[in-house]
């Protein structure tokens, strides 16, 4: 088997140690034998998104994010609208999941279009919700618990085209009122979570793989790994939040 | 008023050390909470130099502070990472009568860049040192361009100050465009090293029209010969930079600085290519404070270096050296130079996420650990510890760290044995808090001299 992974504008979406989803990525398919490809596509690169089974998007600074609207309106946006219908997987992260929803409107009330492959869309505040977060996947999303930290002025909404990824047990989530955290829609997960969000929830980056595995090759079940350092690092975290 | 906030703060700071503690920010605390405006009544009759920016502060600090060493002038310093509001002021009531008026001329002032917008009018400073803007603790500054704000509205304040700016980084050079101090470039004109970490670059595109930059020679992470080629905004020529690297060895470089045609030849006693951007900053603020080019080049190759900035112990077995880590270029550039040293090596990297490291770990997945595999068997071992030890030794083991190779020691004492036993060079890199941690054990077991002395 193999996969192939695209990590979209490594360029400018590339703070807050999210490029940690992609190490940890290839290092589980590695370990399991399985073949991977990583592939970044930065602002004005063309590559065909057909190509790619698995898509990831980090966080950025809002100064950078402007520098996408542009490239996003050039037909990458139509592009990533394609591949979702088309059921390809995704993992998008603060800045990457508030752009799949319809818009953004700023602290000063100017309304930015956003990808619109997601029922959702972001409203700018002043204030950040920032520090450690967990939060419940709900059971369509393996159930499982994930620990990170989360670091956005943005609150986010989501619309009845798409149900929450989970529920927050700590922190502020999507929008610090509604106590859900992320989203998810067709194979597509999005999450405020950096930390970054993978390496130390192994049983959701299984999760993640899986999903992009099993579309492509049908129903794929992954061999457990010995995940002494990722357990460690989950579990302090969930006992240091639980308190 | 006045009087009676000077007398609070010297006697908070009295009061801590009789008790052992640093006191470095509860006594400024107290006097501005008696008087807020102690600071600018203060500082109205010293004259000061500033070093603010991301990285290198204090190195920089301590550079400038040895030229007043070794031509005898009177000044004072804060020393012990106390580079906040608080902290200045507690250093400047230190060192005035309790009448406020001061005792000594000058002062060499290190300001946390978030503190830079109060602090700089508070100051009014004669000379700002300006080292770089790179990311750091985002859960504290948000993000880079906030920093970069942060200062230009410290700046704003004081027209009168001259700025001594580093050329290279394409954010600190932006500084001089809407402000109407006169301004210094400084800067590398050659390549530092020959093979560099692969990293991130926190400054990927124009500041003015958002274009990606177009680069002539990169020295490090952002910084280099950079133009945009959309609106023209480049970077400024620099009348002082380092116009040639004669040498890089373990234990400190040798530069030629030209300054304004005229050539000098300088040897830093610290390493790594931070550390020449260091020199040839302090040597600018230096010559425009008015010292000479010789008595500046004494001072770079005269400093004692600060404390976790390459600190030396020998206490073990085998030499343990100590830098402070507190972001990923920062850290990318320790790794840089680590790993380009000869034999053999244990390396020990100390996790905290308190308020003063940054409370998110996240960061130590934009650093290059991979580039540690490059060293194959002369790295005998990695040893985690901290708060966060579990997190980063997940990072190191997807780093490609195996197994064995790869050691967690929770317990600080139990940590500073291992270091002592150590058969092959030890290379602690801890971040802030951790590193306070660590000194105060040192300090205990071995009588290392305790940080604010
Ligand atoms: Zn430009």
């Amino acid at each position: 088997m193999e996969l192939r992974i695209c990590h979209l504008y490594p360029d400018v979406l590339n703070l807050y140690g999210d490029q940690g989803n992609i190490i940890c990525m290839s290092r589980r398919l590695k370990s399991r034998g399985i073949d991977v490809s990583v592939t970044g596509a930065c602002i004005g690169d063309s590559c065909r998104l057909t190509d790619f089974d698995l898509f990831f998007i980090g966080g950025g600074q809002d100064f950078e994010q402007e520098v996408l609207l542009g490239d996003l309106a050039s037909g990458r946006a139509a592009d990533i609208r394609a591949a979702v219908d088309d059921g390809k997987t995704f993992l998008t992260i603060c800045g990457g999941y508030q752009m799949m929803g319809t818009h953004y409107v700023t602290s000063d009330g100017v309304r930015c279009d956003f990808i619109g492959a997601l029922d959702l869309y972001t409203v700018g505040r002043n204030e950040r919700m920032i520090g450690n977060m967990m939060f419940k996947c709900s059971e369509q999303n393996g159930g499982s618990m994930i620990v990170g930290f989360e670091n956005h002025s943005g609150r986010t909404y989501l619309g009845p085209g798409c149900d929450p990824l989970g529920t927050v047990v700590c922190g502020s989530g999507n929008n610090g009122e509604d106590g859900t955290e992320g989203a998810r829609y067709k194979n597509v997960f999005g999450s405020y979570s950096h930390g970054p969000i993978l390496p130390k929830n192994p049983a959701f980056a299984d999760f993640v793989l899986e999903n992009a595995l099993s579309r492509r090759y049908g129903e794929v079940h992954l061999d457990p790994l010995d995940d002494k350092f990722e357990l460690a690092a989950h579990e302090y975290m969930i006992a240091r939040l639980a308190k | 008023m006045k009087i009676f906030a000077i007398i609070a703060c010297k006697l908070t700071r009295l009061f801590l050390r009789a008790i052992g503690r640093g006191g470095t920010a509860l006594p400024g605390k107290v006097a501005l909470r008696i008087c807020p405006g102690l600071l600018s009544y203060l500082a109205k009759d010293v004259n000061t130099v500033v070093i603010t920016g991301t990285n290198g502060k204090t190195t920089s600090s301590r550079i400038v502070e040895q030229a007043f060493i070794q031509t005898g002038k009177s000044y004072f310093a804060n020393k012990s990472g106390a580079n906040l509001m608080t902290g200045i002021t507690a250093e400047f009531a230190a060192h005035a009568t309790i009448f406020g008026k001061p005792k000594c001329e000058n002062a060499v002032i290190e300001c946390d860049e978030a503190a830079a917008k109060a602090v700089l009018k508070a100051l009014s400073p004669k000379i700002v040192l300006v080292t770089n803007i790179f990311r750091d603790q985002l859960d504290r500054y948000g993000e880079v361009t906030h920093t970069l704000e942060n200062i230009r509205i410290g700046l704003s304040a004081v027209p009168e100050a001259l700025l001594c700016l580093n050329a290279d980084c394409s954010l600190t050079a932006s500084l001089a465009e809407d402000l109407p101090n006169r301004a210094v470039f400084f800067g590398v004109n050659v390549p530092i090293y020959k093979n560099r970490v692969a990293e991130v670059s926190d400054a990927p595109y124009c500041i003015h029209c958002k274009s990606e930059y177009v680069y002539d020679y990169v020295t490090y992470a952002h910084l280099g010969g950079y133009r945009c080629p959309t609106c023209g905004y480049a970077r400024p020529q620099p009348e002082v930079a380092v116009s040639r690297i004669i040498s890089q060895e373990a234990d400190g470089s040798r530069i030629e600085i030209d300054d304004r045609g005229n050539k000098y030849t300088a040897g830093i006693n610290l390493p790594g290519g931070f550390n020449i951007y260091n020199a040839v900053g302090a040597f600018t603020a230096l010559t425009e404070f008015g010292f000479t080019p010789d008595e500046a080049v004494n001072a770079l190759g005269g400093f004692e270096c600060a404390f976790g900035r390459m600190e030396k112990f020998d206490f073990g077995r085998s030499p343990i050296r100590m830098i402070l880590v507190k972001n990923p270029a920062g850290c990318n550039q320790v790794l840089n130079f680590l790993t380009n040293l000869d034999g053999d090596a244990v390396f020990v990297v100390c996790l905290n996420d308190n308020y003063a490291d940054g409370t998110d770990v996240s960061w130590i997945w934009d650093v290059n650990f991979e580039v540690l595999l490059g060293m194959g068997e002369r790295l005998k071992k990695v040893v985690v510890s901290g708060i966060r030890a579990d997190d980063m030794a997940l990072r190191l083991y997807y780093a490609g760290i195996d197994g064995d190779r790869l050691e967690v020691i929770r317990g600080g004492d139990e940590l500073i044995e291992a270091m002592a036993e150590s058969d092959a060079p030890v290379f602690v890199m801890p971040t802030y808090t951790a590193m306070l941690d660590l000194r105060g054990r040192l300090s205990e077991k071995y009588g290392v001299s305790r940080f604010w002395e």
